[in-house]
């Protein structure tokens, strides 16, 4: 890349410079020379054998000592677990969407597990519990090889040489943190896998964007869309990808809106439509679709139950908040509990005092409190504010005006313009004698749903209770009262009546036993639209995610990640000082930064170099760099910048998807180095009709010629000394990997490459 | 050249009547109100601090700060007040708040006439300049922001300043190399470091002149005609732009350093070394060797908490032994005298080996350094055990009093300092020795029994940090009178300046306690919620920091329509639809995208930031709103001709002094009714404190009568009489009529004040 030849200043074209912006393999305006294509692939039968040497040696690393260790190691506990809920059609909550679950099920179900088993401890013992985790572990371990071949492809089908593609899939292949974590029972191979995919299917459309609407280019348009809902349905991360995918659609379409090009609106609307049924619709259907089957399968009640609102906990077999819940009537006594801090509504024989520390006044009232064990004082009454039958009992609706009537004290609930005792901007709540201040004792019960119908029912409605005259909401919060109020934490009334923490629930009736009563009754299970339980668990895994953030000992910032600062001890076994410990390789991961720095220096020098009418890299190889190693790049960014934002508790094993986008830029970056030419064309310049049609080059076609990369000993070299750093350092890390052989103090202390390294056994 | 002329003297005309109106809606009765109002309680103190010269830690840079102490300090104050409530009476104390209040209000209202000279010097219309000089003017927001003692108004000072210089430069992009070019290139990066240094938000104008000069250093490094002089431009922006405001920044807290040169309430944020260079803190130099029989003073390395200490009283919990704490002050009970484990003899001087066993007794107390298996009283864990101090006269101690002496650091200067305790240059942990556990101490306060001191355990494989010890102090008779001396080095100013920065940085990272009053930046544009600024419910008033509405929403929507028309264009160009109008497109682009730019760089960062944030954190962002809202006023208006196009912007400034008259109470913290406050909540979400209002406005004049009612009224009508006549003059434009034209257009539009003549009294005192 120093040779003085390229320096040269040369006239380029301002054409070929503004439709070399978008994000393809390569991008030619008119193809008037028919190009052979079959001329300018003699290495088919090369890339075959590398694709299949790379692809057998993936299988073996893969797969050597699979079923090693014979216990539950690092997030199998969930995982795992998980399945098993799918086999027992029990409902659980996870943050992750429901696919690789599922297919994990799946392999359970076909290899006749039954899900007994809990995962519970990091460490037990598959074989003593009877758990088929091998079949469990190949399904990850499969797909890891499924990857390995992926990688060659993406890199032969972007046109890279044969030696690139099969070092590129080689580094792969041997980095350690992507092997220990795709052999066991964990969700990042098959969204490796699926992203990967996805990858490849859309530089399989883009290849064919010359033949536009023909059944080739439909296919890959719907693979690239089938495969990015794949991604999405395993975890969230796919946004990610997504959002790459999604930034190249775009540029595309913004090229293709060019007047220059001479296609008509009517045209490219066609082309509009096209990319959001593929990219849009289908992979929203196929998403949801996921969640459709996840629905159908976990109909049981189970441990996912109380992450989800009362009417959806309805749609489970043995729901216990059904055999909890009866419905509430008027004179009926009941306990409140505060939704939010699970405290009861009391109150007792003891007043607010006259005078606060702080100088402010009270109206000397009776104390109203929430207390964590209800007792007696804990009963309060609903007496209605309307004629009522007395002959049945008559059920609270929602919307209905009431009265509390604290059953202890025999004094009725109220609330009024007067500072609480520990903040002055909410009004305090006391009690008077029945009958008193008849105005300031009416309260709305409002629900915060209506699904189930409008009856207020124990444990499955949460209620507001709005004060009539000064509009507060009842509200308790975990601030507890000085000496006076016993440590009871305080009551009072908020006057943000939209305050999530508003609500409280109804728990018990005085002197009803809902179990027998509804053992009788047995009622029939509800069904919602599935468009509503959709949404409902969408909202809760978003919040549920964001709220992740309680610290783990082996989380890590994602500024560390590259540098690989630290790891995270996946198991270890005393005994036999075995451990698996999760890390790259040292040597690719250092290696893909220099690629990636290598990579914006070349860009950012040619950039400037070109404001001056110099092209510093010559033509051809630049609109390689920029479109093919600028998808990469832009893949890499995308899996990894989103990661500083982001308040949850992070882990390294987060950073592989970005990991493997960075060894395709690294290969990329290698080809530019070390072979400088590039096989061209890669796409097929052919045009359909509908091609011809509608464009109408402007401006000079210019003759494309084909080049053919031409790697000379200096490339193999330099790539087998790329391949033995790499494969020795693998091989050096691999003990932490396979959790196999145990490795003595000194063993351990020489594989502590940083400081940061937290490796078991090394004192 | 004789047309240019007269439109320059014309528009310093309007400026000077601008800056004279500016002043008048302003400083209107800027005594009041006469107690200390929101952050005063801040800035206040710390201009206090200032004048007694005490050092203190704030994560703001010093500029704005010293300058509000510097006007305190001329004006009389002598630093006693403390303004430590909002609400703490002035008057009562003397405070001279009036002339520093009058400073800040400067600061605030020139920013008037520079927003007209830069809607001028980019190039717009008299008319736009007009408008947004007069919406800057009227945005209570502002206005109650900029009048009182907050770092506020000089960092919006400086940084409109900043970009009107920017716009000069700008402006001489044909005439490179010269005087004026080089002076304004040169003000800009004055203006640049002023800002900076009065808070970090001038890092945001830095990011949107450090864009802006990119951009057009790309643009002359595209122009092959000039070969040779890109380097000299590079150079100039460098030497302007990046190390003038280095050099400035640095100078402020060389101003800052000097100004304080005594201890104060500051120290304890800062390292030992720091303090050294503060008088108070000085340290007499102290032998460097430590032996057996050595007085020694310990001190706690990873917290600021200080030394090793131990007092006549005991724990309350475990053991209920002697108290063992840190404690951050020089105090004879700090003293530990270091002795072997096997005998309290020493002969000559033996020094303190890393690795040797040793008790340590406090001297004054004579009880000795003891850890055993109680749990410490604030940190119940397992791993912690309690460290007290123990002993009575005749026991001779047991094997809980022996500790490890392992050093783990030195200052490489001094190798011996490896092998042996040598006084400050050897960090060292104490390592029990029956338990292993390492003598500890964290940033947990012993309730009032241990006087608020920090706890000291005995914690086992706790990390390295807050295990580590140095011996600050020493003194040994037994060492001869010439025997080798150390000290701290001191830091110089680089070594001061960096850590300070660092400080800083990292207690404003830490301010995420919330507010009651805070809220996210997404609220802003919209003017979701105000800040409760003052209120005195004796008083019947309350002033609550709300922008003027018309101001906040007209500005927001000129942004998401400049953007809007942006993208139409983009795509019309895209499909061969290519017109420059003119080259007006240009023009307007330009400024449009230049002010986009200022306002995105001031509003954006914000999103990132975890640390409770205030709505007047939008002020900079605001001021860049408006002068793009200017743009679109004139571009909306360029088909008219010159008068009615001033028509157009009286009829706009109008409205905006019709909503800013709505809520001049909360504003000011004048009188208002209950009614009427409820009435100006057009917003569910604006809660300002109606209830502290009076039922009736003449419920504020208990005589009965209000002040100078007929003088007021006098004053008004010998006021308005000219203005009318000067309007059928019609021909002399200028901002004073424009403006009079709106009072007494506001005055026969408002309905409020025909059916309310009491009310018009005080609506035309808030006028004019």
């Amino acid at each position: 890349m120093t040779d003085p030849a390229l320096r040269k200043r040369r006239n380029y074209d301002e054409n070929s410079l503004q439709n070399g912006s978008g994000i393809n393999v390569d991008d030619y305006t008119d193809d008037t020379k028919k190009v052979n294509v079959s001329n300018l692939s003699p290495s088919k039968y090369s890339h075959l054998i590398g694709l299949s040497i790379v692809t057998i040696a993936g299988f073996f690393v893969t797969f050597y000592k699979i079923w090693y260790p014979a216990e539950v190691v690092f997030d199998e506990v969930h995982f795992g677990k998980f399945a098993g809920y799918y086999l027992r059609r029990t409902y659980f909550f996870d943050v992750h969407p429901p696919l690789a679950k599922m297919m994990l099920a799946a392999v359970g179900y076909m290899v006749g597990y039954d899900g007994h088993f809990e995962f519970d401890n990091i460490g037990d013992s598959y074989i003593e519990n009877n758990v088929p985790y091998i079949a469990l572990r190949a399904l990850p371990a499969s797909l890891n090889v499924f990857c390995i071949a992926l990688m060659y492809s993406i890199m032969k089908e972007s046109g890279y040489s044969v030696c690139t593609c099969f070092l590129t899939a080689s580094l792969y292949l041997l980095d350690n943190a992507i092997v220990a974590q795709h052999r066991l029972i964990m969700l990042d191979s098959m969204l490796i896998f699926f992203m990967l995919a996805t990858v490849y299917s859309y530089i399989r459309f883009r290849k064919v964007r010359h033949q536009e609407f023909s059944a080739t280019w439909w296919a890959w348009l719907l693979a690239t869309g089938v495969t990015m809902a794949l991604t999405l349905s395993v975890k969230m991360v796919g946004l990610f990808l997504v959002a790459a995918i999604g930034i190249c659609v775009i540029v595309d379409l913004w090229d293709l809106l060019d007047i220059k090009r001479g296609i008509s609106i009517d045209h490219f609307i066609k082309h509009f439509y096209a990319r959001a049924l593929g990219l849009i619709a289908v992979p929203a259907f196929i998403y949801m679709f996921w969640f459709y089957v996840h629905f159908a399968i976990l109909v049981e009640s189970g441990p996912g139950d109380t992450f989800m609102s009362s009417a959806f906990q309805e749609t489970l077999k043995n729901s216990a908040i059904k055999m909890k819940s009866l419905d509430i009537h008027y004179n009926d006594d009941i306990r409140l509990m505060h939704k939010d801090t699970e405290k009861y509504l009391h109150s007792h024989d003891l007043e607010y005092p006259l005078r606060y520390d702080d100088g402010r006044i009270s109206s000397q009232g009776q104390q109203v409190t929430a207390i964590t064990v209800p007792d007696d004082n804990s009963w309060w009454r609903i007496k209605p504010t309307k004629e009522i039958s007395e002959d049945e009992p008559v059920p609270i609706i929602h919307g209905d005006i009431v009265q509390l009537e604290h059953v202890g004290t025999e004094t009725i609930l109220l609330t009024h313009d007067v500072a609480s005792p520990l903040m002055s901007t909410n009004e305090e709540v006391t009690t008077v004698d029945l009958d008193e201040r008849y105005n300031e004792t009416l309260f709305q019960v409002l629900f915060d749903d209506h699904n189930n119908g409008d009856i207020w029912q124990t444990y499955m409605k949460a209620v507001r209770l709005v004060h009539m005259d000064t509009k507060v909401a009842i509200w308790t919060h975990p601030k507890n009262l000085p000496d006076w109020g016993l440590g009871h934490q305080e009551v009072n009334g908020n006057k943000n009546l939209m305050d999530k923490s508003n609500y409280w629930v109804a728990t018990e009736i005085d002197g009803l036993n809902a179990t027998e009563i509804n053992l009788e009754k047995k009622k029939e299970i509800k069904t919602i639209p599935f468009i509503f339980k959709f949404v409902e668990l969408l909202g809760r895994m978003l919040s549920h995610n964001s709220g992740l953030t309680k610290p783990h000992p082996y989380q890590s910032n994602a500024i560390s990640w590259p540098l690989l600062s630290r790891g995270i001890s996946y198991w270890s076994k005393d005994d036999t000082k075995e451990q698996i410990y999760m890390t790259g390789n040292v040597f690719g991961w250092y290696l893909s930064m220099v690629g990636t720095i290598i990579y914006t220096g070349a860009i950012i020098i040619d950039t400037i170099c070109r404001r001056r009418d110099v092209a510093w890299i010559e033509e051809p190889l630049r609109r390689r760099l920029i479109q093919s190693a600028g998808f990469f790049i832009l893949l890499w960014l995308l899996h990894y910048i989103p990661f500083f934002a982001m308040g949850r508790a992070l882990f390294l094993h987060h950073y592989l998807p970005a990991a493997a986008c960075n060894y395709l830029l690294l290969g990329a970056v290698f080809q530019y180095l070390f072979i400088t030419s590039v096989d061209s064309p890669t796409s097929d310049l052919r045009r359909n009709q509908s091609a011809l049609e509608e464009i109408h080059p402007v401006g000079p076609a210019h003759a494309q010629t084909s080049t053919q990369a031409q790697p000379t000993t200096k490339t193999y070299i330099i790539a087998t000394i790329i391949l033995a750093l790499q494969f020795a350092c693998f091989v050096f890390l691999s003990p932490l990997t396979y959790g196999s052989p145990g490795l003595s103090i000194d063993e351990v202390q020489r594989r502590k490459v940083f400081s940061g390294w937290d490796l078991q056994f090394a004192k | 050249m004789l047309a240019h002329k007269e439109a320059q003297k014309r528009d310093w005309k309007i400026v000077a009547a601008l800056t004279v109106w500016a002043a008048y809606v302003r400083l209107w009765k800027i005594w009041q109100p006469s107690s200390v109002v929101f952050d005063e309680v801040h800035f206040g103190g710390f201009a206090a601090k200032y004048i007694r010269t005490r050092f203190f830690m704030d994560v703001h840079p010093p500029l704005a700060k010293m300058l509000i102490a510097l006007v305190a300090k001329l004006s009389g104050f002598d630093g006693v007040f403390d303004f430590k409530d909002i609400g703490k009476d002035y008057i009562e104390s003397d405070v001279p708040y009036v002339p520093i209040r009058v400073f800040c209000g400067i600061c605030g209202l020139l920013v008037v006439p520079i927003a007209y000279l830069t809607m001028r010097g980019s190039g717009h219309s008299v008319a736009a300049g007009l408008v947004v000089a007069l919406m800057v003017c009227y945005e209570n927001g502002l206005i109650a922001n900029n009048r009182l003692i907050l770092l506020d108004p000089p960092l919006l000072f400086f940084t409109a300043a900043t970009t009107l210089m920017w716009i000069n430069f700008h402006n001489q992009k044909n005439k490179p190399f010269q005087f004026w070019w080089y002076t304004w290139l040169a003000l800009t990066g004055l203006g640049l470091g002023l800002t900076v240094s009065c808070k970090w938000v001038g890092l945001f104008t830095i990011a949107t002149i450090g864009v802006s000069t990119i951009k057009n250093l790309w643009d002359l490094w595209g122009d092959s005609r000039i070969p040779n002089v890109f380097v000299r431009h590079f150079l100039a922006r460098a030497a302007c732009l990046i190390a003038l405001p280095v050099v400035v920044y640095m100078l402020m807290f060389g101003i800052h350093f000097h100004s304080l040169p005594n201890s104060g309430e500051g120290d304890g944020f800062m390292s030992p070394e720091f303090q050294q260079t503060l008088a108070g803190h000085s340290m007499a130099d102290t032998p460097i060797d430590i032996a057996y029989g050595s007085n020694v003073y310990l001190r706690h390395v990873a917290t600021r908490g200080g030394y090793l200490h131990s007092h006549p009283h005991d724990y309350l919990t475990g053991s209920k032994q002697q108290q063992v704490t840190l404690y951050p002050h020089r105090d004879n009970n700090n003293w530990w005298t270091i002795h072997k484990s096997t005998t309290n003899e020493t002969v000559g001087i033996e020094y303190v080996k890393d690795n040797d066993i040793i008790r340590l007794i406090h001297r004054d107390t004579g009880k000795r350094l003891h850890s055993h298996e109680h749990r410490p009283p604030m940190t119940d864990l397992d791993y912690h055990n309690e460290v007290s101090a123990y002993g009575f006269p005749g026991f001779n101690g047991d094997a809980n009093d022996f500790w490890r002496v392992e050093i783990i650091d030195h200052d490489k200067r001094d190798p011996e300092s490896e092998d042996r305790l040598r006084t400050i240059h050897s960090r060292f942990r104490l390592i029990h020795v029956m338990s292993g556990c390492s003598l500890f101490s964290h940033s947990v306060k012993l309730p009032e029994w241990g006087f608020g001191q920090q706890e000291v355990t005995c914690i086992k494989s706790g990390k390295i940090p807050k295990t580590v010890w140095y011996i600050e102090s020493t003194e040994n008779s037994q060492l001869p009178d010439d025997t080798e001396k150390v000290n701290y080095n001191r830091p110089g100013f680089i070594g001061k300046f960096l850590e300070l920065n660092k400080v800083m940085w990292d207690t404003n990272k830490g301010l995420t306690a919330s507010h009651p009053y805070d809220s996210r930046p997404s609220s802003w544009p919209v003017l979701k919620r105000g800040i409760n600024f003052w209120g005195k419910g004796d008083l019947g008033l309350h002033i609550y920091l709300l922008g003027n509405p018309l101001v906040f929403w007209g500005s927001t929507v000129a942004i998401f329509s400049y953007i809007a028309i942006k993208a139409v264009f983009l795509l019309l160009e895209k499909r061969g639809f290519q017109t420059d109008f003119g080259g007006l497109r240009k023009f307007y682009d330009e400024s449009a995208g230049f002010f986009l730019m200022g306002w995105c760089f001031h509003y954006f960062p914000f999103f990132l930031m975890g640390r409770q944030l205030f709505l007047h954190h939008y002020m900079p962002a605001l001021y860049f709103a408006i002068l793009l809202f200017g743009v679109g006023f004139d571009l909306l208006t360029i088909r008219l001709v010159n008068r009615k196009r001033l028509i157009a912007a009286a009829a706009f400034v109008m409205c905006v002094i019709y909503v800013y008259r709505s809520f001049i109470p909360i504003t000011y913290g004048e009188p208002w009714t209950k009614k009427d406050c409820e009435k100006a909540k057009w917003l569910p979400t604006w809660d300002f404190d109606c209830i502290q209002f009076r039922d009736d406005i003449s419920a504020y004049y208990p005589d009965g009568k209000q002040p100078k009612l007929e003088l007021m009224q006098e004053a008004i009508k010998s006021y308005f009489a000219p203005a009318e006549s000067k309007e059928q003059a019609a021909a002399a434009i200028d901002a004073v009529n424009i403006i009079s034209d709106g009072i007494v257009l506001a005055a026969q539009s408002d309905p409020v004040l025909k059916e309310n003549p009491q009310q018009q009294v005080t609506d035309v005192d808030a006028q004019g």
